[in-house]
C-alpha cells in the first residue's frame, strides 16, 4: 500500500540546512495499525506529513497504490488526500463555529462532487465514533475526547485507504486517551490501516507494529504481538473509579 | 445541497464567525455607498426636476429658445443684455424650413403696478396669442391674449395668480383695472398656477399683448426671445445653423465679429443647469472614494489578520483535500460578501438620507435602478480587489506550517 525508499527530507531555513529525515524504507500493508515513536526532533512528524502527502521529500520515492507520489503536482496531492487519506490532529483542528455533522461534512465540500448520500455518510460517521447524540453540536460545546471522535469521524467519511493520526490522544485526559485509541483499534480490526505518531509508549503498545525512529533514520521495527486492549483498560478504568 | 450551496455557505459561516471583524470591514464601504448613492439620488433628483420644468414651458426636444444679446450660456447670467432681436427677425426664422412656429416674447422692465389701493412689483412681458399654448399655460378665468388684442395693441392684461393675490386679494379680477406704470389696463383673464418650481415664482407675472408691449410700455420694438418649434426633433441642430446665419445677416455681423443673440437648446440648458451642482458633486465623489480606497484597505488588513488566526483552518482544509484555489476562492468570497453586504447597507443608508435630505431641506432626490446596481458593482469590485491579498497568503500557506 505505501512503500517509502530512502525518503529524505532536508528543511532550508535562511543558509542553515536541517536535515530531518536522513533515508527512511518503510513498507506499511493494507490493514496495519502503526505506531511511529521517538525522541522530540526525531523526524516522527515530518515523516506523518510526508506520509500524509502534506509535505514533499527532499528525496528518495513514495509510492501510495503503486504510483509514485513525489512527482505530482500539488493539486494532485490534494486530490489524493480527499480521496485515500483522513487526518487526525493533537489539537482536533475542528472548524470551531461548524457543528459536529457540518466539519465532518467537510471533507466532501473538496470531492469535486457532493454526493447524495453526504449527510447519511457523515451522520453514520459519528455514529461509529459514539456521537450520534452530538450532530448539532459545536466543538465549544464538546469535551475534549467527543471533539477528538468528530475529528475521526471526519477522517472516516470518505472511506479513506488510509487513516494518519498525529499524538492523537496527546491533548487529552487518560480516559478520553482510551476512548479514542479504542475506537481506532475497532476501525483497524474492520480493516483500517492506521499510522499513528505518538511518543507516549502506552499508546504505542496498542498498536500492531511500531517503528521507532532516532535522529532521521528508522532505529527499530517490531511487530507487537499482543497489543494493549485500550478497551480492557477502560472498562478497568472505570470499575476503579466505581 | 450542491457545491456552490456549500461554499456560499461556508463563507457565510466564516463571516458569522469573524463577524466583529466583519463589521469593522463594512464600515468604510457603507460610508463611501452611502455617500455615493446620495449624491447620485441628489443628481437624478436635479435632472428630473430640471427635466419636468422643461416639459412644463413647452421645452421639448423639437423647440430651441433664441436670447438677445450674445455671450456663452452661463457665463453672462446677471449681466443686463443688449435687446437685439427684432420682429423681422422672427418672421424670417419662421419662413425657414422646418420650422414650425416662432413664439417671440419682450420683457418690459420689471414696473411698479397697482390696482386700486394695492400695488406690487412683478414682471411684465410681451406675448402672441401663441404663447400660452406654446409653454402649456391654461387659464384659470377669462381668456389669454387674442389676435384682435395684438392689431388694436389693446391694453388688456393676463395675471398670473400671485399677481391676483398681491393686488386683489385672491379674487377674481377678470373686467377689473389695473395699471402698468400710469399705462392703464383691463384684466381678462387669469393664468392657472404653475407654483415656484426652480428658481422663481412663476406666477408672479403679468402678460399684455406684444405689440402693446413694444408700442405702448416701451420705446423700441425690439424683443427679448423667442421660441422656435421644429417639425422634426432631428433637424434641430440643421435649423439651429440656419437661424444663426439668418440673424448674423439680418444683423449685419461682418466675419470675426461674436453673435449677438444666444441660441439655447434644451441639452445645453440641462447641462448648464446640472453644472450647477458639479462642485458639490466633485467633492462627494472625491470624498467617496478615498473612503471606499480607505475601506478596501481595511478590508484587505484585516482579512490578512484573519487569515493568520485562521491559518490552522486552511491547514485543515488543504488537509482533507481543499486545492490551493479552492482556499483562494473561499477567502475571495469572503472579501466579496463583506463588500456586498457593506454595499447593500451603504445603499440603504444613503437612501434614507436621500429622503430625510428632501424631506427636512427640501432637496429633490429621486431614486434609480441603475444607481442601486452601480453601488453593488463598486463595492462588488472593492472586496474582489483588496481580497486578492490575504487570499493570496492564505492559498500560499504551506498546509504543515498552517496547521502548527
Amino acid at each position: 500500500m505505501i512503500k517509502l525508499k530512502g525518503i529524505t527530507k532536508t528543511y532550508y531555513r535562511g543558509k542553515v540546512e536541517t536535515p530531518v529525515l536522513l533515508g527512511i524504507d518503510l513498507h506499511v500493508r493494507p490493514g496495519e495499525f502503526l505506531a511511529i515513536m521517538g525522541p522530540s526532533g526525531s523526524g516522527k512528524s515530518t515523516l506523518l506529513h510526508i506520509l500524509g502527502l502534506l509535505d514533499r521529500p527532499s528525496g528518495g520515492s513514495y509510492l501510495l497504490d503503486g504510483s509514485e507520489t513525489s512527482t505530482l503536482n500539488d493539486d494532485e496531492l490534494a486530490r489524493l488526500r480527499n480521496a485515500k487519506l483522513g487526518f487526525v490532529f493533537q489539537a482536533f483542528h475542528l472548524l470551531p463555529k461548524s457543528t459536529a455533522l457540518d466539519n465532518v461534512l467537510l471533507p466532501f465540500t473538496y470531492a469535486g462532487h457532493f454526493p447524495q448520500d453526504a449527510a447519511h455518510r457523515a451522520r453514520h460517521a459519528l455514529a461509529r465514533v459514539g456521537l450520534e447524540h452530538r450532530l448539532h453540536h459545536r466543538p465549544g460545546e464538546m469535551s475534549g475526547g467527543e471533539c477528538q471522535r468528530v475529528a475521526i469521524a471526519r477522517a472516516l467519511v470518505n472511506d479513506p485507504e488510509v487513516i494518519f493520526a498525529d499524538e492523537p490522544t496527546g491533548n487529552l485526559d487518560q480516559r478520553s486517551s482510551l476512548e479514542v485509541i479504542s475506537i481506532l483499534q475497532g476501525l483497524n480490526a474492520e480493516g483500517r490501516t492506521i499510522v499513528l505518531v505518538t511518543h507516549d509508549t502506552a499508546v504505542g503498545c496498542m498498536c500492531r507494529r511500531l517503528v521507532r525512529l532516532i535522529y532521521g533514520r528508522v532505529d527499530s521495527d517490531e511487530i507487537i504481538a499482543e497489543p494493549t486492549q485500550a478497551m480492557r483498560q477502560l472498562q478497568t478504568l472505570m470499575e476503579a473509579a466505581k | 445541497m450542491s457545491l456552490a450551496w456549500r461554499l456560499l455557505k461556508a463563507a457565510l459561516s466564516s463571516l458569522w464567525a469573524f463577524r466583529s471583524y466583519a463589521a469593522l470591514m463594512m464600515i468604510g464601504l457603507i460610508i463611501g455607498i452611502a455617500s455615493l448613492t446620495v449624491i447620485h439620488q441628489i443628481g437624478q433628483g436635479a435632472q428630473q426636476q430640471v427635466a419636468a420644468r422643461m416639459a412644463s414651458m413647452g421645452f421639448g426636444a423639437d423647440a430651441f429658445y433664441i436670447s438677445s444679446g450674445g455671450g456663452r450660456l452661463g457665463v453672462r447670467r446677471g449681466m443686463k443684455r443688449a435687446v437685439t432681436l427684432t420682429p423681422v427677425d422672427a418672421a424670417s426664422i419662421s419662413r425657414l424650413d422646418g420650422v414650425a412656429q416662432v413664439v417671440p416674447h419682450k420683457n418690459v422692465a420689471r414696473t411698479q403696478v397697482t390696482a386700486g389701493s394695492n400695488h406690487t412689483n412683478t414682471r411684465v412681458r410681451g406675448a402672441p396669442p401663441g404663447w400660452a399654448a406654446a409653454r402649456n399655460w391654461s387659464m384659470l378665468h377669462g381668456r389669454f391674449i387674442s389676435r384682435a388684442d395684438i392689431g388694436q395693441s389693446a391694453r388688456v392684461a393676463v395675471v398670473g395668480t400671485t399677481v391676483v393675490r398681491e393686488l386683489y386679494g385672491g379674487a377674481n379680477p377678470v373686467g377689473r383695472r389695473l395699471r402698468i406704470g400710469r399705462t392703464p389696463f383691463i384684466v381678462v383673464g387669469v393664468l392657472e398656477s404653475k407654483g415656484s418650481s426652480g428658481w422663481r415664482d412663476r406666477d408672479d407675472i403679468i402678460l399684455v399683448p406684444l405689440s402693446t408691449a413694444t408700442k405702448r410700455l416701451s420705446r423700441d420694438d425690439k424683443i427679448s426671445g423667442m421660441r422656435v418649434t421644429m417639425t422634426d426633433a432631428s433637424r434641430v441642430e440643421e435649423i439651429k445653423g440656419e437661424v444663426t446665419a439668418v440673424l448674423r445677416e439680418n444683423h449685419s455681423l461682418g466675419p470675426g465679429v461674436p453673435d449677438d443673440f444666444l441660441i439655447i437648446t434644451p441639452d445645453e440648458l440641462m447641462k448648464l443647469i446640472t453644472r450647477q451642482s458639479r462642485s458639490l458633486v466633485v467633492m462627494l465623489t472625491f470624498v467617496s472614494a478615498v473612503s471606499l480606497f480607505v475601506s478596501g484597505v481595511v478590508i484587505m488588513n484585516i482579512m490578512l489578520v484573519a487569515v493568520s488566526e485562521r491559518a490552522y483552518e486552511i491547514g485543515v482544509r488543504r488537509a482533507v483535500g481543499a486545492r490551493r484555489r479552492d482556499i483562494l476562492y473561499q477567502i475571495l468570497m469572503e472579501s466579496l460578501m463583506v463588500a456586498a453586504a457593506g454595499g447593500v447597507c451603504g445603499l440603504l443608508l444613503g437612501i434614507l438620507l436621500s429622503y430625510l435630505a428632501t424631506l427636512l431641506l427640501g432637496i429633490p432626490t429621486a431614486f434609480s435602478p441603475s444607481g442601486f446596481l452601480w453601488a453593488l458593482g463598486f463595492s462588488a469590485a472593492v472586496g474582489l480587489f483588496f481580497g486578492v491579498a490575504p487570499a493570496k497568503k492564505a492559498a500560499g500557506l504551506h498546509p504543515v506550517e498552517a496547521l502548527r
